[in-house]
């Protein structure tokens, strides 16, 4: 277990559970960059199919309707994803180049980072919620064929099944655990506050049992070091020349005509040709 | 695992007579090694069971590391120099009264006799939880004890905490940093480096486990003084629970040129409210040029303890850091006789 | 006792070089052919179940020789201490002790035993334990009851009961006003309706006293070892003979089975009074291991928690003053934090004491003392006046009157008085007077001397010798009585194997009173014998015949015995003169004692049966004058005079020093002495020595002056009382009024009267200290 999880001792001298190892630490940075490694290995030497450009062609051909910009992500999507992406960044450097061996007054920036990164997630949910297609990033069984149809893909062969909607299937999954993980760490985090001073409430580390403070911590602790993979997977995936529209979108807002064709099934994300439409319209388009 | 407390227990003493040879024990053992002292810190760790090496590397053999001596116009006193004989310097009495006072208001005549001035500066905190051995977080845990609903935190910080209120309780570090003091650090790596003695010391921030920016391996060899504030007007005072064997609740420690009644230039240096020792750069920026008299230090006074923020048994260091602000710069006035 | 050569003259005792030069032997001191060394195993709770203890892993260490568990001591009854205990009930109580090669195998060993414990409920604070649905000190309760039928002295054996006060009871506890609900105690005298009825003012305060635990500069370490069934232990012990039988009970075995030596010891301050239970640890690990020698060590970490402390105490008080000042009603409840043992009696001493210092005309004193799971209690050093009987004790004498004229004058009082309060730069003074009363001397003891053919008189001395010197001052009386040149006076103490005559504990200001009345006894006992031997040699009636010279001889400057030639005379003659016949009503260790002696000389041995009629105190007042830094807090004493109203003064010397060093603790607790527990963990913060602030020379004016009034109490034929701890709450009080003087009187409520209190209080004008929470 000590390679997991440290221990520490109550003053009554009872073995307490304090958090996670930070061997866990070095154990997720290595799993993010050893997948980047892999992947780009693979995508530097296996001969993965392209879709050939003169079946894109075709479909920009039939499709004379479509605006030359397919809107993407509205203005304050994008705001949502770079103050979290900021308040993502600030509290994994904030957490762990102390650890890391680079010291400096952390947790302030720490706290107030997470703050903000809850501001964030809170807007993005009831956004996602009220304003957005809300299901178009969730995944389900209905997603199994088109999991078979990419995998099939990826590895070179040209099958048919679907393609991907608005959100491929890598993206959803990515954003599930991200779900999963961000949520945990949110609320581990907002517990911890209690146990430093900051000017929201009094500073209580008796607030709960020894053992209920050690699953808080561990829960924070894992899924902070399960944050490093992920975001190592995502920054790489970001900066990916064949992923670089993706990235791309996320800043301008919009992709090309010819990216929405060739990536997207029209089926799954339908964009209107009508020109009002090209305004985002805010039950689906983001 | 049953724990028993003051009882030494064994360890392997080494006995260096240069300050080479301690620097290659340093550089063998690492963080295995103990540096010894005058023993009066590290005796409490090692009795306790608390602190474990396997080595500890006795510096009290080494006689380059012991004196006063001159040096461009100040001096330099060696790590090794007993606060006994650092308060009967005839330079540090002539020129330097300030740091006198300081050494000599430490701990008792038998403790002065024994301890050094350079464990008195590099000395851990001295706060009860963590010296009990609780696994806080200056001793690497995730809590801090001292700050609660319930703890008793009379003698913490009310300034720089950072999830630990610990403080520092050196008597001779303010007089230090007033002087403009340096530390010599030499290292086992052949890096070795100067310090200002007022950025020797660490907040928990910055290292919630260590009070000062020795590194393991490194060593504090000697502190220098410039002669810049040789003579001149001086103050310190420590306000404790006894007169004799006891640290600070809160002491300051003042260096001051003036020219008739106006204050020419001044450093001003609190200890035992925060993590390190508080030079009050912007209350000396405040009083240059003022007039030394009762406004002046009144507003002194309230500009050093803005952002201070008390724990619950530690409320009275505010008014205590302000008074002896105020003092440091106006003086107290006394009776005349007994 | 008019007329005196040695009483009433200084003079140098005679274990003094010996401890001075560190020739003096401490428990500790003592080495024996292959001897043990043993260390604890405390509890790391402050309430808890021994539900396993493995020790194999430590048993298996080279050099180890064995452990002791409380399955190893013998049964002492419901409620009684033990040395080691299964249901630890504070932190810090020995759970078992491992015997080893050294101390540092020891410790190792300590280090791998697997305690397996069950946390149960505790309490640090006495009110917690008080609040409705508050937690016990005890599975079985949370206070002492009223002392059993027939329970004689201030720890009367007592019930332990469960009572819990309403939470309307506690209603004003936030605001600082002791909450009294219902009490175990109480008495009353007087009208006090109509007392507060007639009163031109009426106050109502309460006031919170700390606990400070003991620490003496001895701890209570001990060795022994076992021979012949017989067993041999050197311990650290205030009083001796009083010892034998508390380390014969805790060992279980009869009292002639025990040798006991303790020739020096470090200071008691009421800790070791009958001794110290742990000292039956080495003893019964020795039992274990066929009675190899064994040293227990005691730290000052352990003896921080074993060593006993203060009883705290907060007080509410209803008094009611006519104008005059006379004080016409006094209403006093006392919570007493009685710690985690006992019963303790303290709360009991202080509400008569407060009824002998304020003599109001009509009084009520009701009282709870409440079990906390924090180290247990003893008497330390003037509790309040102990072991008194009645509710307003007829004292055998008081000259308080001329106590305070003489030290008014002394202390320059009223030319001090006019610049109090005054305030001079950033310092103001302050002085203050206060009445330390305590029970000073107990009655009934024996006295056992001997005067031999090497013309030497031997007294045997039972009592401590915890560095008063009264151990050697009861012979003085002998050496008065019998003319006798002190040169030639052998004190022989401090090992029960020399023969030592039954003794009073060395506790309660006792020993002067109750050891110089039985060595009056003995010594006159031994000179009617003188007398009766000269008569029947040199004929006429004894009567007839004087001491002086060294001689027995008929009065003026006739003929007579030398005292070698009476000591030979005695022998020869036997039966009662050589002590082969002792008196019937003497103690059972005291004739033990004689026979060792019989035949080696003229023997005195007698009982103490003089009459007494009341209660015997000893009074000190101290006046003190105090100045306050009013922008740091600070409180430093300028001056302090003590003045004793005790009786003969014995050794003017030793009690001067007794007056000033017993003020010293009084003004310790007034200005800084203190323990603090972690309320959350139970646990004691002020572990560490320096943390608990006992008084240091440069806490103290560089002199001090103290006096006495020198006048006999007429209820004792040597007319000394006792001295050691009047002077506490003299100084205790003098100074904490002093302070009330040079700041006003609502600056404080609780002692320590530390820096921090009297700064926020001046800063914020008004008390912000914690109201009654104790151990802060």
């Amino acid at each position: 277990m000590g390679y997991f999880l440290t221990f520490g001792h109550s003053p009554w001298g009872q073995q307490i559970l304090t958090h996670v190892s930070w061997n866990l630490l070095w154990a997720s940075a290595f799993a993010g960059v050893a997948f980047l490694v892999a992947h780009a290995s693979y995508m530097v030497l296996s001969a993965h199919r392209k879709r050939h450009p003169a079946e894109t062609d075709a479909m920009e051909a039939a499709r004379p309707d479509l605006p030359a910009r397919i809107p993407r992500h509205s203005g304050v999507a994008r705001a949502f994803h770079w103050v979290m992406a900021a308040s993502m960044l600030t509290l994994l450097t904030t957490a762990f180049l102390p650890i890391a061996g680079i010291k400096f007054a952390w947790v302030q920036w720490h706290w107030m980072a997470g703050l903000l990164l809850t501001t964030a997630i809170l807007f993005h949910v009831i956004h996602a919620s009220f304003f957005m297609d809300f299901w178009s990033i969730w995944v389900g069984p209905k997603d199994i064929p088109e999991l078979k149809a990419e995998v099939m893909r990826e590895f070179g062969h040209d099958v048919p099944g679907p393609k991907p909607g608005k959100y491929p299937l890598g993206n959803r999954l990515y954003h599930l655990a991200l779900v999963v993980v961000g949520l945990s760490v949110i609320a581990s985090g907002l517990t911890m506050m209690v146990r430093v001073r900051t000017p929201l409430f009094p500073r209580n580390p008796y607030l709960f049992a020894d053992s209920t403070w050690g699953f808080v911590y561990v829960t924070h602790g894992m899924a902070g070091v399960a944050l490093v993979g992920l975001v190592i997977a995502h920054v790489y995936f970001a900066v990916r020349p064949d992923k670089w529209w993706i990235t791309k979108a996320m800043i301008v807002g919009w992709i090309t005509r010819r990216q929405y064709l060739e990536h997207h099934d029209p089926a799954r994300w339908v964009v209107d040709g009508n020109p009002k439409s090209q305004i985002p319209n805010p039950k689906f388009q983001l | 695992m049953a724990v028993i407390r003051d009882v030494m227990p064994a360890f392997e003493l080494l006995q260096p007579t240069s300050t080479a040879d301690a620097l290659t024990l340093l550089g063998r053992y690492g963080s295995d090694a103990w540096i010894l002292a005058g023993g009066l810190d590290s005796f409490d760790w090692l009795k306790d069971r608390i602190k474990r090496p396997r080595y500890v590397i006795d510096l009290s053999g080494i006689d380059e590391l012991k004196g006063v001596r001159e040096r461009n116009g100040g001096v330099e006193i060696g790590a090794m120099t007993t606060l006994t004989d650092v308060v009967r310097h005839p330079i540090v009495r002539d020129r330097y009264a300030i740091l006198m006072d300081a050494a000599e208001s430490a701990a008792s005549p038998q403790i002065r006799n024994q301890g050094t001035i350079g464990g008195n500066v590099s000395q851990d905190t001295r706060c009860w939880y963590y010296r009990a051995g609780w696994s806080c977080y200056r001793a690497g845990g995730n809590i801090c004890y001292a700050d609660t609903p319930e703890s008793i935190n009379r003698e913490h910080a009310i300034l720089g905490a950072d999830r630990c209120v610990a403080v520092n309780p050196s008597d001779t570090a303010p007089a230090l940093i007033a002087l403009d003091a340096e530390m010599v650090l030499r290292s086992a790596s052949g890096d070795d480096r100067v310090v200002d003695a007022e950025d020797y010391f660490i907040g928990p921030g910055t290292d919630i486990t260590r009070m000062t920016v020795l590194r393991p391996g490194e060593l504090l060899t000697a502190i220098r003084i410039p002669g810049d504030w040789a003579g001149a007007r001086f103050y310190f005072e420590k306000v404790r629970d006894r007169q004799v064997w006891d640290f600070p609740l809160v002491n300051v420690a003042s260096a001051m040129v003036t020219s008739g009644e106006t204050i020419q230039n001044m450093r001003l240096v609190v200890n035992a409210v925060a993590a390190r020792p508080l030079r009050l750069v912007n209350v000396e920026q405040f009083v240059k040029g003022k007039p030394r008299n009762d406004q002046t230090a009144d507003a002194a006074g309230e500009m050093a303890i803005e952002g201070a923020q008390p724990l619950r048994f530690n409320a009275y260091k505010v008014p205590l850091m302000r008074n002896l602000v105020k003092r440091a710069i106006r003086g107290v006035g006394e009776w005349a006789t007994s | 006792m008019a007329d005196t050569k040695y009483i009433g003259q200084n003079y140098t005792p005679p274990d003094l070089v010996a401890k001075v030069t560190g020739r003096a032997r401490y428990a500790e001191d003592f080495r024996a052919e292959g001897m043990l060394f043993a260390k604890l195993l405390t509890s790391p709770m402050p309430h808890c179940r021994v539900r396993n203890i493995d020790a194999s892993a430590a048993l298996a260490m080279p050099g180890v020789k064995g452990i002791l568990t409380a399955d190893d001591l013998p049964d002492l009854g419901p409620n009684v201490e033990r040395a080691l205990t299964n249901e630890p009930f504070y932190a810090g109580e020995p759970i078992l002790a491992v015997a080893a090669v050294d101390e540092l195998t020891a410790a190792e060993a300590v280090e791998k035993i697997n305690v397996d414990l069950e946390p149960l409920p505790f309490v640090v604070d006495p009110l917690d334990a008080l609040r409705p649905g508050g937690p016990d000190a005890r599975t079985t309760g949370n206070v002492w009851g009223a002392p059993m039928p027939g329970g004689v002295g201030p720890n009367a054996a007592s019930p332990v009961k469960t009572i819990k006060w309403t939470g309307e009871q506690f209603a004003d506890a936030d605001e600082g006003r002791l909450p009294m609900g219902e009490p175990t105690e109480q008495w009353a005298y007087g009208d006090l309706d109509a007392g507060f009825g007639n009163a031109a003012l009426v106050l109502d305060e309460t006031m919170v006293v700390q606990s400070t635990g003991h620490h003496p500069m001895e701890t209570r370490s001990a060795m022994a070892y076992w021979q012949n069934g017989k067993l041999y232990i050197h311990a650290s012990t205030q009083s001796v003979a009083q010892t034998l039988p508390n380390v014969a009970r805790w060992c279980g075995i009869m009292p002639q089975q025990v040798v006991l030596i303790s020739e020096y010891t470090g200071g008691g301050f009421g800790s070791k009074g009958g001794g110290a239970v742990s000292t039956c640890i080495p003893a019964m690990l020795s039992k274990k291991l066929n009675g190899v020698p064994v040293m227990m060590r005691i730290t000052r970490e352990d003896e921080n928690y074993i060593g006993r402390a203060r009883t705290n105490m907060s007080g509410r008080t209803r008094i009611g003053f006519a104008k005059d000042g006379r004080i016409t009603a006094l209403d006093l409840f006392i919570v007493q934090d009685n710690g985690s043992y006992g019963p303790m009696g303290d709360h009991r001493s202080a509400g008569l004491a407060a009824s002998i210092i304020y003599q109001p005309q009509a009084m009520r004193w009701r009282a709870i003392s409440v079990l906390t799971n924090t180290p247990p209690r003893s008497q330390q050093r003037s509790p309040g006046p102990m072991q008194a009987n009645g509710q307003r004790a007829k004292l055998t004498s008081a000259f308080i009157v001329e106590a305070l004229d003489k030290g008014k004058q002394a202390f320059r009082w009223d030319e001090r008085k006019a610049y109090s309060g005054q305030r001079r730069g950033a310092k103001v003074r302050g002085v203050g007077v206060a009445v330390g009363p305590h029970g000073s001397g107990s009655i009934g003891f024996d006295s056992l001397m001997t005067l031999r053919p090497d013309g030497k008189l031997y007294v045997q001395s039972g009592v401590g010798n915890l560095g008063t010197h009264s151990v050697m001052d009861l012979a003085r009386v002998a050496a008065e009585v019998l003319a006798m040149p002190w040169e030639k006076v052998e004190v022989v103490w401090g090992d029960t194997g020399k023969g030592v005559p039954w003794s009073c504990l060395s506790v309660g200001s006792q020993t002067t009173h109750a050891m110089t009345r039985a060595n009056f006894a003995g010594a006159n006992d031994l000179k009617r014998k003188l007398q009766e031997i000269a008569a029947k040699d040199l004929g006429g009636s004894p009567d007839d015949y004087e001491l002086s010279n060294e001689r027995v001889h008929r009065k003026g400057a006739g003929g007579g015995l030398t005292y070698t030639q009476a000591a030979k005379r005695a022998i020869e003659l036997g039966g009662k003169y050589d002590g082969h016949e002792v008196p019937e009503d003497i103690n059972v260790m005291t004739k033990g004692a004689a026979a060792k002696h019989a035949g080696l000389g003229v023997m005195g041995v007698a009982k103490d049966n003089y009459p007494r009629n009341g209660t015997t105190y000893s009074f000190v007042i101290g006046f003190a004058e105090v100045e306050v830094d009013v922008e740091t807090g600070k409180v430093t004493l300028i001056d302090y005079l003590g003045v004793g109203d005790v009786g003969t003064v014995i050794n003017p010397r030793s009690l001067l020093a007794q007056i000033k060093g017993g003020s010293c603790l009084g003004i310790a607790h007034a200005l800084q002495q203190k323990w603090v527990f972690d309320p959350k963990y139970g646990l004691m913060l002020s572990r560490r020595f320096h943390y608990s602030k006992p008084l240091t020379i440069l806490d103290i004016p560089a002199t001090m002056n103290a006096d006495a009034v020198g006048l006999p109490d007429p209820e004792t034929p040597v007319g000394a009382r006792g001295v050691g701890e009047p002077p506490v709450g003299a100084g205790y009080g003098a100074v904490l009024n002093a302070i009330a003087d040079a700041v006003g009187v609502d600056v404080f409520r609780r002692a320590p009267v530390t820096s921090d209190l009297v700064l926020m209080s001046l800063e914020n004008k008004k008390r912000m200290h914690e109201p009654l929470r104790a151990h802060v």
